[in-house]
């Protein structure tokens, strides 16, 4: 019955889509390819998407390598005595070691030949396990990023290998009182920012951010949208009326507003933040899933689904549910988008996240002085990031909807 | 339709308590409450036996010390244009008709209908200019890009609107701000404000006093509008843009197109007399959206050129956490969004003869 309805009304799949060159194939023969299948096939011939995900894979690799890439601990050291060390290693965060070892992991993972169901799920006990296991194990050591520039004057280290960029984004140069805004010369690829950091090295730290909380906050947004939104297709009538109140209230203020009321009565974390972002942003979500259902009640397999007594749950996200997601596919990948840009400008607006975490939009919000000074390289560089990001989610979405979209498809 | 539009009408009360009551409870979920900071900010700078007679005052003045679901009926009752008198000292009078009352703000201690009264002028005259300019300009160039489908310059149109799309209001306002009014680079356009100091006491068009050329106040102000519009304006018309050219191709592929060519019709009179007014009915359906969009691009907007509208407002009233004003603010920004969704609904039932609501 799953298999049935779940491969039934999505059509023909060996139909190709627009851009494919495939002279290879018999048309006669109808190729059965599961959805997931087909719509990467058909997303990964256009050059839209290719572009966007080539970016956003760049974004994960210095998300991932962001302490190997920028640090101030040396990654390998010798002392005037003789002593080896890697201090990066020590001063590891929890964050770092969950994306390390599961990156690593990922690549073990991707190269075998599991079935693909196995695969997702033990990357996902790969993650819990980590994230919990250096939660308890790893703690945050703190030494003066100056030390060890100070000892490499007076040669108590004999020599230091260090990261390409030598400098943690919290690491604010207290040695060097000159340290501060300075234009992008020398050590500093992009300058320092207000507090005497170094710029390029905040932008790589904030890549993970900008990641974590477009799939994060999506994520919660979906998840509410499609349980409310099937609650109203499905049940029609009252729960209908009552769950279109709901939506109208998140849809008529406008959204900033709501997020600034949130944000500015709960100063929020990072977690916080993906909660509050997702809990702002589901209405588009529910009012397509709840389109989509409300067409599907009537359809013959789910009226035989519920007379064979299927379980509601069942019958809601096991039948209707993989063939009234394609809407919500599309839009929650240019919702990927809003996400970050709603936290960039939360965080430009100087509401958002704490000091300790670095975000493009805070970084951009220096650039001007109150002194009517333009700091070019701190408006440049955190705004480019921002803006790529943005647009290679929307590009990815774009080609999502050309490759789903049966109306663009008749065109 | 009638019926329709009373039923639609009388659903937006309970949406708007709605609105009201997420706000509110939002705000008293705070750490601290409702007035946290104000209680601990200004009682807290006069300290021993004075602050606990501030703390009261304003406890009373503003009935910070009774339960939240009655200092949110209290302000229910305020602004409802049919409720309880409130006499001097607080307690309830007789129900009668009466204005609405938004209270006053917190930290600015004037009325918040006052305050909107001053910020709201600014917020429409930004929308004001910018919401044709993004039609306009949304339509010429969905058009052109429909016209010329599958072309280089329908795909140069589309991702160039794409990524203009993309481009974060807050960093093409620093980058414009920072380029373009600086004296280091080019000084053309004043950092921020919406008058030069002067100008309000000049004559309203330019005009020749002593000698001398005066820009007058009429082109101080587009002067100063200018960049904020560009700012508010540029995402709008891309996203417009890829509306309209998907509707005129949705429609070009429809039956009457074909018989109309069958007739012989010029190809012209076919996209400007039957497929763009048929076109146009997509963008009724984005209307309704486009205004709250606005309205919240221009919190951006307001805050990074420094104009003293609705959105800077918010961004002030929500990070001091003011009460009233915050509630004042969603109330008439819901208002706005809500009637918007209406009136587009209507207006959608009036453009389409096969749209009815009965």
């Amino acid at each position: 019955m799953t298999k049935l309805s779940a491969s039934e009304p999505i059509g023909n799949p060996g139909k190709p889509g627009p851009g494919e060159t495939d002279s290879t194939r018999d048309p006669l023969t109808v190729v059965r390819r599961s959805l997931v299948r087909q719509v990467a096939r058909d997303v990964l011939v256009r050059w839209g998407a290719q572009i966007g995900i080539v970016w956003v894979g760049l974004l994960v690799v210095l998300a991932v390598l962001a302490p190997v890439l920028a640090n101030s601990h040396p990654l390998l050291m010798k002392s005037k005595d003789g002593e080896l060390s890697s201090p990066w290693v020590k001063h590891l965060s929890t964050a770092d070691c969950t994306l390390l070892v599961t990156a690593v992991a990922f690549v073990i993972i991707v190269l075998t030949r599991w079935r693909a169901s196995t695969k997702v799920w033990l990357l996902l006990a790969v993650i819990v396990v980590t994230a919990i296991t250096s939660s308890i194990f790893v703690k945050q050591r703190f030494t003066s990023p100056d030390t060890y520039r100070d000892r490499l004057k007076s040669g108590e280290i004999e020599w230091a290998a260090r990261a390409p960029i030598p400098y943690s984004p919290d690491d604010r140069q207290l040695d060097d009182p000159t340290a501060r805004l300075r234009s992008p010369a020398g050590r500093h690829w992009m300058g320092t920012t207000a507090t005497g950091a170094d710029l390029a090295s905040n932008m790589i730290h904030a890549c993970r951010i900008a990641l974590s909380i477009g799939f994060i906050s999506t994520g919660i947004a979906v998840v509410i949208g499609v349980v409310i939104g099937g609650m109203m297709g499905y049940y029609a009538g009252v729960v209908d009326l009552l769950g279109m109140r709901l939506v109208e209230i998140f849809s008529a203020i406008p959204t900033l507003l709501l997020l600034l009321c949130f944000v500015a009565v709960f100063t929020p974390n990072l977690y916080m933040m993906m909660a509050i972002i997702g809990l702002t942003s589901w209405e588009g979500y529910a009012v397509f899933t709840r389109a989509e259902f409300l067409s599907l009640r009537q359809r013959d397999f789910v009226q035989s689904a519920i007379a064979s007594g299927v379980p509601l749950r069942s019958v809601l996200f096991r039948h209707m549910l993989p063939n009234g997601i394609t809407p919500v596919l599309i839009s929650a990948s240019f919702g990927v988008a809003s996400a970050i840009l709603a936290e960039s400008t939360l965080s430009f607006l100087g509401i958002g996240l704490g000091v300790d975490e670095a975000s493009w939009g805070k970084l951009l919000a220096d650039a001007r002085s109150s002194g009517g000074t333009f700091y070019w390289w701190l408006a440049v560089f955190p705004g480019v990031a921002i803006f790529l990001t943005v647009f290679a989610y929307n590009l990815i979405g774009e080609a999502l909807r050309d490759a789903l979209d049966p109306k663009v498809l008749k065109n | 339709m009638l019926t329709y539009l009373i039923r639609r009408i009388l659903l937006l009360i309970p949406t708007l308590l709605g609105i009201t009551i997420l706000v509110f409870g939002v705000m008293a979920a705070a750490p601290g409450g409702i007035g946290g900071p104000l209680l601990n900010e200004r009682g807290g700078q006069v300290g021993g036996a004075n602050q606990q007679r501030i703390r009261e005052y304003y406890e009373k003045r503003y009935g910070l010390n009774k339960p939240y679901a009655i200092q949110y009926l209290r302000w229910l009752n305020n602004i409802s244009p049919v409720g309880f008198r409130v006499n001097e000292d607080g307690s309830l009078g007789r129900i009668a008709v009466k204005w609405p009352d938004l209270g006053e703000s917190i930290t600015q201690r004037r009325p918040v209908s006052d305050l909107l009264k001053d910020a709201l002028p600014v917020t429409l005259i930004l929308n004001l200019v910018s919401i044709p300019l993004v039609y306009v300009i949304g339509i010429v160039s969905g058009i052109i890009a429909a016209r010329n489908r599958g072309n280089a310059a329908d795909v140069g149109i589309g991702t160039s609107q794409l990524a203009l799309w993309s481009i974060p209001t807050i960093w093409s306002g620093v980058l414009l701000i920072g380029f373009l009014a600086n004296r280091e680079y080019v000084n053309w356009f004043p950092t921020g404000g919406l008058t030069s100091v002067g100008s309000l006491d000049a004559s309203f068009l330019p005009s020749h006093v002593d000698g001398r050329w005066q820009a007058g106040f009429l082109v101080d102000r587009v002067w100063h509008l200018i960049l904020p519009v560009v700012c508010l304006s540029y995402g709008g018309f891309a996203f417009l843009s890829k509306l309209m050219r998907g509707s005129i191709l949705d429609n070009l592929g429809a039956d009457y197109v074909r018989t109309a060519r069958a007739k012989g019709l010029n190809e012209n009179v076919i996209l400007y007399r039957h497929v763009f007014r048929n076109s146009l009915l997509s963008l009724i359906t984005v209307a309704a959206a486009i205004l709250p969009s606005l309205l919240g691009g221009s919190i951006v907007v307001e805050t990074i050129f420094g104009l003293p509208g609705m959105g800077k407002l918010s961004v002030d009233a929500v990070s001091l956490r003011d009460r009233e004003l915050v509630l004042g603010l969603t109330f008439v920004g819901g208002l706005i969004g809500l009637t918007s969704m209406v009136l587009r609904d209507v207006l959608y039932a009036m453009a389409d003869p096969r749209v009815t609501y009965d």
